[in-house]
Formats: C-alpha cells, sequence, structure tokens
C-alpha cells in the first residue's frame, strides 16, 4: 500500500547516531504553508501518503472527512484550516499523519510536507507562557534546531476542540 | 496454589450455576415435591461450594454450604419446602451474585459475612423447616433485589454518614471557598445517598447536580462528576457547593429528585477547613479498621472506597486495607461457544489454505501457457465462497442466546409481584433467539425496565382485573424471534393499555404541547409522547418506575443499538412494546448506490422497492414534493440535498428518469432519490471514531473492495 515508513528507520537512525538523553523529546517536524510545525513523536504511529478521502457531509470545515488506514475507518482533519491558514493544495508532498492519542482511537492530519525527525533538548525549547493569543492556542513552545524555529504544536489541545465540535 | 489463572472459568461457571440455582428455586416454588428440582439444586449448590473452596473464598464456602445443609435435609424428606425459605434461599442466592461479582472486579469476595443469612440458614435447620417469624413476612423482601438490602440497613447507622468531610479540596478549590465566604456565600457539604432499587443512578445524580446548580456552584465531588456520570459509584457521592441558600433549602432540592433515598447538608465551615488534614487522618484509621474488624457488608466497603481511590495522596497517607475497586473488571469479557461453531470455523481455514494452494499452482499453470485465466478465475471464485462463509461463521461466534440475559426476569417479576401486590405471571419465548455478544450486553437494562413498567402500570391490580372479567392473574409476555436480519423482542401485557386521553391531558398540562396541538395529534404521536423525557403518567410515583425518567433511556439505549421501538396499544386490552434490533451490528446487507460522485450505503433491511419515476411524476404537496405509488403518496427526499453534495453538472439529467429508493420506518414510508444503482453487497461496518461526530443519518462506514471508505445512511434518521 502506499505507506512509507519513514518513522521506524528514522527512529532507529537516530537512537543509533545519538543516543538519546534523557530529558530530550523526539519531534516529527512538517511543513505548513511557510512554516514549520514540530509535533511529538509520541503521538505519531504512522505517516502515510494522500490516499482518498471520503467526505462527511455536515461537519465542520476542518474535518476533511475519514481515510482507511489498514481497514480501520479514520477521521482526517485539516491542520491548515484548523490553524485558520489557506486550503490545502495537494501535491506530491502532501502527507497525512496518524496521531494516536489512546488505544483505539486515532486521527489523521493532513500536512504539506513532512521534513525530517529532530531531537530537541528541553533547554533548546521555549515554553509559552500562560496567557497564548489566538494564532499560539495550539502550540505548547517553540524549539529552535540548526538555526531554524520551529513552532510546537499541542497536539492534545488541538484536538481536545475537535472532540468538543 | 496460585488459582488466578482459573479466575475467568470460575466466574463463568458461578454465574451458570447461580443462574441454574435460581432457575430451579423458582421451580421449586411451584411444586415444592419435584424431587429432580431438588436433587438439581443439591448438585450445584454443591459444586458451587467446592469451586468457591477451591479458590479460596472462604464466605462464599460458608455460605454455600449452610444452603447445602438446608437442601441436603430437603433432600432426605427431614423437612418441606416453604415459602419462606425460599424467600431466605432467594436472598443467599442474592448475596452469593454479591460475591461473584466483587470477585470479577477485585479478585476478592468481599468482607461481608451475610452471617444473618447463615442465622436464618442454619434456623431453618434447627427448627425443621420451620422459618421464623422475620424472614417469611414478605416484608423483609422489601427495598430491592439485591440480598444485602437488609444488613447494609441495619448496618446503616453508621454506615451513612456525611461522607463529604472526606473530600480533599485542593489548594484551587480552597481559594474558591475562600473566596465564596468573602462574597458572603456559604459553603457545604453535601451527601446524597440514592436508593438502593434505583435502576438509573447516574440519571438520578445528574437530576441532583442540574437541581443544585440551580441554587449555586458546585465545586468539587467525589467520586469525580465524570465517574458519576459513568455510573461508576455506589449508592452515595459527595460534593462541596457553593451557594447562598440555607441549607436545609439544598436538602430539600436535593430530596425533590425521587429515589434519592437520604441528603445530608452542612456547612463546610472555616474551622473544619483548618482541622480537614488532622481528621482525615484521624478518621482514615478507624475506617480502614471497620472493615476487618466489623465486617461491614460488602456495599459500606466499596462505597468508603472510590473516596480513598480518588485520592490517592489521602490513601497513601493511612494504610488502608480497604481494597480499591478497579474501574474495570479484572476479567475479561468471554463468549462461550459452541463447539460445532468452531468445528466448523476449523473446516473453512482448512479450506481456505487449499483454496490458497490451488490458487498458486493455477497461477503457476497460467504463466506456462499464457492466456488462459480460466483457473485462476475459477480459483478465485472458489476462495470467495470461502471467505465468505469464513466471515459469516466467525460472526456466528459472536452471537449468545439472550437467555444470559432474560433468564433473570422470571425472578425479577417474581420479587415485583410480591412488592407491588399484584399477581402475574412472566411467559417467556424465543430465549434461543441469537444475537451479538456487544446487543446482548446492553440490551439487559432497557428490557428490564420495560419489563417493570408493564408490571408497574401495565397490569391493574387484581380487584380491578376481576371487576374487567379478566382473570386475576395479571400475564405478561416476552416474545423474541428472528424476523429477516432483525431480531424482535416484545414486551406484552394483558394489563389496562394506555390511556390515551390521559396522555394527551397530561401533555396539554405539562405544557409539552398547545391544547390545539393535541387535538390534532395521532394516537401513535400521542404514544411517542411518552419517550420525551421525564414524562410519566403514573399517578403516583413508586419504587418500581412511574419517575420519567426511563422510557427516554430505553429508547435512547435502543437506538444506540441501532434499534428502534414500536408501541402497540389496545385501551383497556394491553399493551405491546416491540424493540426491533438489527441481528449483528458488525456486518450488514446493504445496496450502494451513487449520488453525486459519492458512494454510499442503504442497509438492506430497511428498502422496500426501487421505482423509477418520471420527472413530471413528482407532485407538490404542501410545498413538498411525493410521489404516487400504487395507492400510496409517498414523501420524497433529494439525496444530494441531504447530504449536500454538488448536483451533477450534465443538463440532460433534468428530464431523466429518477432512481427512488423506497425505505421504510415502522409504516412510515419515504422515497430516497439517488443518481445510480450499483448493486447489493455485504458490508461490514466500521465505527468512525470519537473524533467526528457524524450527523444523525450517518450510522457508519465501511471500506469498500477498492480501500475507500463509504459512509452508511441510516434511513430511520432520514423518514
Amino acid at each position: 500500500m502506499n505507506e512509507v515508513k519513514v518513522m521506524d528507520e528514522q527512529k532507529r537512525d537516530v537512537s543509533l547516531n545519538r543516543p538519546v538523553k534523557h530529558d530530550t523529546t523526539q519531534f516529527i517536524v512538517t511543513q505548513l504553508g511557510g512554516e514549520q510545525y514540530g509535533i511529538d513523536i509520541k503521538y505519531i504511529s504512522n505517516i502515510i501518503r494522500m490516499s482518498k478521502i471520503t467526505r462527511v457531509p455536515k461537519v465542520p470545515n476542518y474535518i476533511k472527512g475519514v481515510i482507511n488506514v489498514r481497514g480501520v475507518v479514520i477521521p482526517t482533519i485539516s491542520l491548515r484550516l484548523k490553524m485558520g491558514l489557506p486550503e490545502d493544495v495537494v501535491t506530491k508532498k502532501t502527507r497525512i499523519i496518524i496521531l494516536t492519542l489512546e488505544q483505539h482511537e486515532s486521527i489523521g492530519v493532513l500536512v504539506d510536507e513532512v521534513k525530517e525527525v529532530v531531537t530537541l533538548d528541553e533547554e533548546h525549547i521555549e515554553r509559552m507562557g500562560y496567557e497564548k493569543d489566538e494564532k499560539e492556542r495550539y502550540l505548547s513552545g517553540v524549539g529552535k534546531a540548526d538555526g531554524k524555529l520551529i513552532s510546537l504544536l499541542d497536539i492534545t489541545s488541538v484536538l481536545a476542540e475537535v472532540v468538543d465540535v | 496454589m496460585d488459582t488466578s489463572q482459573y479466575l475467568d472459568i470460575f466466574l463463568d461457571e458461578s454465574k451458570e450455576h447461580l443462574q441454574n440455582l435460581s432457575d430451579q428455586i423458582m421451580e421449586l416454588e411451584q411444586n415444592p415435591e419435584n424431587m429432580d428440582t431438588i436433587n438439581e439444586i443439591f448438585r450445584a449448590a454443591h459444586s458451587l461450594k467446592g469451586m468457591a473452596g477451591t479458590m479460596g473464598y472462604k464466605r462464599m464456602q460458608t455460605l454455600t454450604h449452610d444452603m447445602e445443609n438446608v437442601f441436603s435435609e430437603v433432600r432426605n424428606g427431614t423437612f418441606k419446602v416453604q415459602p419462606g425459605m425460599i424467600d431466605i434461599l432467594f436472598k443467599s442466592l442474592d448475596a452469593l451474585e454479591e460475591y461473584v461479582n466483587n470477585i470479577q472486579q477485585t479478585t476478592e469476595e468481599g468482607t461481608n459475612d451475610n452471617q444473618d443469612l447463615i442465622n436464618a440458614l442454619n434456623s431453618i435447620l434447627k427448627n425443621n423447616g420451620q422459618v421464623i417469624a422475620e424472614g417469611s413476612a414478605p416484608e423483609a423482601d422489601s427495598g430491592a433485589a439485591s440480598g444485602s438490602t437488609e444488613t447494609s440497613v441495619s448496618d446503616g447507622g453508621n454506615a451513612k454518614r456525611e461522607r463529604w468531610q472526606e473530600i480533599k479540596i485542593s489548594d484551587t478549590e480552597k481559594m474558591l471557598v475562600d473566596k465564596a465566604y468573602k462574597d458572603g456565600l456559604k459553603v457545604y457539604g453535601v451527601t446524597v445517598y440514592v436508593e438502593e432499587a434505583c435502576v438509573l443512578k447516574a440519571a438520578r445524580a445528574f437530576l441532583v447536580f442540574k437541581a443544585l446548580e440551580k441554587l449555586g456552584e458546585i465545586i468539587v465531588s467525589a467520586p469525580t462528576a465524570q465517574d458519576i456520570e459513568d455510573e461508576k459509584f455506589d449508592l452515595t457521592f459527595s460534593l462541596i457547593f457553593i451557594s447562598g441558600n440555607a441549607a436545609d433549602e439544598i436538602k430539600d432540592a436535593v430530596k425533590s429528585v425521587s429515589e434519592i433515598e437520604d441528603a445530608f447538608c452542612a456547612e463546610y465551615s472555616a474551622a473544619a477547613k483548618s482541622a480537614e488534614p488532622e481528621k482525615i487522618a484521624e478518621s482514615r484509621p478507624v475506617e480502614a479498621a471497620k472493615p476487618a474488624v466489623a465486617a461491614p457488608p460488602p456495599k459500606a466497603a466499596s462505597t468508603s472506597a472510590p473516596v480513598p481511590a480518588a485520592k490517592p495522596a489521602v490513601a497513601a497517607q493511612a494504610p488502608s486495607s480497604s481494597t480499591k475497586p478497579a474501574a474495570k473488571p479484572v476479567v475479561n469479557r468471554t463468549v462461550r461457544v459452541d463447539i460445532e461453531k468452531l468445528d466448523n470455523l476449523m473446516n473453512l481455514v482448512s479450506e481456505l489454505i487449499i483454496a490458497k494452494n490451488s490458487l498458486i499452482s493455477a497461477t503457476a499453470a497460467a504463466e506456462e501457457n499464457k492466456g488462459d485465466n480460466g483457473s485462476v478465475n475459477e480459483q478465485i471464485e472458489y476462495l470467495e465462497s470461502v471467505t465468505t462463509n469464513l466471515h459469516e461463521s466467525v460472526m456466528k461466534v459472536r452471537m449468545v442466546p439472550i437467555e444470559s440475559v432474560v433468564a433473570k426476569f422470571p425472578r425479577m417479576i417474581r420479587d415485583l409481584s410480591k412488592k407491588l401486590g399484584k399477581k402475574m405471571e412472566l411467559y417467556m419465548s424465543g430465549e434461543d433467539t441469537e444475537l451479538d455478544r456487544t446487543v446482548v450486553d446492553e440490551i439487559g437494562d432497557p428490557l428490564m425496565h420495560m419489563l417493570r413498567n408493564s408490571a408497574d402500570h401495565g397490569l391493574e391490580p387484581n380487584d380491578v382485573r376481576v371487576a374487567n372479567g379478566k382473570p386475576e392473574v395479571g400475564s405478561i409476555f416476552l416474545d423474541a424471534y428472528q424476523d429477516g436480519n432483525n431480531v424482535v423482542i416484545e414486551v406484552r401485557d394483558d394489563g389496562g393499555g394506555i390511556n390515551v386521553e390521559a396522555v394527551r391531558s397530561k401533555a396539554i398540562e405539562r405544557g409539552t404541547v398547545t391544547p390545539e396541538q393535541a387535538e390534532t395529534m395521532t394516537e401513535k404521536e400521542i404514544i411517542d409522547l411518552l419517550f420525551l423525557p421525564s414524562f410519566s403518567t403514573a399517578k403516583k410515583v413508586s419504587d418500581v418506575s412511574g419517575r420519567g425518567v426511563g422510557l427516554d433511556v430505553v429508547k435512547s439505549k435502543i437506538e444506540s443499538l441501532s434499534g428502534e421501538v414500536e408501541v402497540k396499544n389496545r385501551f383497556g386490552e394491553g399493551s405491546s412494546w416491540i424493540i426491533r434490533l438489527p441481528l449483528t451490528l458488525a456486518i450488514i446487507q446493504a445496496l450502494m448506490v451513487v449520488i453525486g460522485d459519492e458512494k454510499y450505503a442503504i442497509a438492506l433491511g430497511s428498502i422496500q422497492t426501487i421505482e423509477d419515476v418520471l420527472p413530471e411524476d413528482i407532485k407538490l404537496v404542501q410545498a413538498k414534493e411525493v410521489i404516487h405509488i400504487r395507492g400510496t403518496v409517498i414523501p420524497i427526499i433529494r439525496m444530494d440535498k441531504v447530504l449536500e453534495i454538488p448536483p451533477r453538472g450534465d443538463e440532460d439529467n433534468k428530464n431523466k428518469n429518477l432512481t427512488v429508493i423506497i425505505v421504510k420506518k415502522g409504516d412510515k414510508q419515504a422515497g430516497l432519490v439517488v443518481d445510480e444503482l450499483i448493486g447489493q453487497q455485504e458490508v461490514v461496518i466500521k465505527s468512525m471514531g470519537k473524533y467526528i461526530k457524524v450527523p444523525k443519518m450517518i450510522s457508519g462506514a465501511t471500506i469498500l473492495g477498492n480501500g475507500e471508505v463509504a459512509l452508511i445512511l441510516d434511513t430511520n434518521a432520514l423518514i
């Protein structure tokens, strides 16, 4: 099928080359518009290529529909629309990241591109203050890696609102 | 010896023995002389005792031992079976069931010795079968079906405490409390006790919360609100509550909710607040010691447990001996499978392997003489038929007879009959009807509710029945049978039926409908009002039913299982409540259709016919589109509009014939306009997960052969 085993290989890579220290977190870096967003690797169960999304009527616009991942029907949301960015344009690089927050409950997240895996030390992460503005609502902090800034997504808060709808 | 690996089997078999005992004792009540029954009872009790002993459940063993002694004497003909004795035996069964439930939850049997039951059993022995006063009065049967009722009531004096004092508040909550005092409000601790017979505890708790929220603000509750909602509490819950009202008003508000046994409310004073930590530390050892020393009934033990469980910090302070009831039963759910079904599965799997091997050789052969795919296709067809059969067999393994649920009803009706003082009989048929395990697990409560309804409201009091020329003993029927892809369970009584006029006037009185509306409503529409939340016509609220919460819960439960409830009513002659459930939730026969460029599945069971309709045959009635087919006027629904699908662009579509699928729900019909039919297909229903809230008309999703997902339409929601 059209699944990419990105994660497993990269995970192994990382663990071989630099042993993971205790207070580090691994993030998958994704491109969304002009910015890079990091998603904590512990929530990610799979990354797949774009597949046919079946529209579901009468749901909020950021819910794109449902997809089939190995025989399981999984709802898929557009991170772009959720973050208030313009509508997704599907390209060859578009990926669906399957997040699993609790057992048997997964959700797909549409991103423009999956770049790499970074390992961030806690000291390279700048945590968000208590007061967050509208855009920062879904962020847990900003990470610095190789001179780049990566917004770290607070996936639980993104999904908490999905469930509430 | 480590017996934990046998726990599953033990639980399974104990339940079987208990059910068997219950059935046989019922039988014994009817025919006290039947030696076969007595022997059977003796055997079951004996096995149960042996099993409990092997597993190390001493209390359970002792109680069964004493029961066995009684049976043994009856078997030897020393004395005869007496009605009062039957009552005690039933109570002992309840107590045993309690043990088994405790074991299932915690692997421990609990700390209830049920000494009074043992005494009662022994006194039967001593007095040669004569039951001494206390046991024989039907009053002793009061309250609930639960056997430990009496024990917990007699122990009730100290069990019923103001448990809110055990709530430990966090700093934020403390701030709220301080702020409330500053604002001149009062803070109260409230402890609510729900009646033991209450079936819908969570609903009651919800009503209590609602009533309290009118008066003020709830800061914290124990167990947590979520646990209360999930009914993960025993018979009591406590909360800290900010309000400007007086304690008595709050207490009254709580007590105004029916089935609330008692409520305590006292000011959560500043003194109590500061003294809190010590107080908890003090009260804890006492609390912990109590189960060991006084051995209160498991009810009390398990009610106290959620508090420490909810506050691990507190529990850690005191080495509490009470076991914490796990949120989930420690034992997995099992299905007992008929060996024949398994054999069948095994055969199919062997066939599957053969089919695979033939396919391999057929492909090899096809490669040799290129172009000839005949034998490959043949093998694929074979493979197809094997997988279909395999699928069906696996589904059948999931099916269990509804017997496991309905078997407890005769006993329930017997208890109700005593409690309500009405003579009644329950007649059951079709207990062997099979349903998916998940459905069977869920169907018990709604059925129980409907039976209680029939017993309480349906059947008239005996004297009224005689006056109306009916047999004195009321009859309730529970019939189950398979009807196509559905299983129908019918609860019927020969009582008074629903008084439609009474419901109508009640609806007007309650403001549910206006008098004008009520005038034009049909009988069926009026009866449907009964399913609205908090609508009960019972003149007096009784223990058994008539609390208004009930039928709406029944309905929503059934609907959540993709079933439906229908009522047939003959005023004066009785009513029947018909539950229709899908045979299995996992797989259905469906018609695949195309609407716009999307594919949808419609359950075949709900489809009546498919019609080809000329556009000019569609007429407008009250601005709604209808068609006239063979003498009936059927409203039509444009599916592309409902599903928000952009209509197809092709122009000639306008004048083309419409494909209309006529679907039915009960006696209502509707025509669904679709663009294309693909064909009939067996589809596996998949859940769509909790992260997406689908509209009601979508009942699920399925995966098509090409890996795409298609949604399944719930036509019931459309009509």
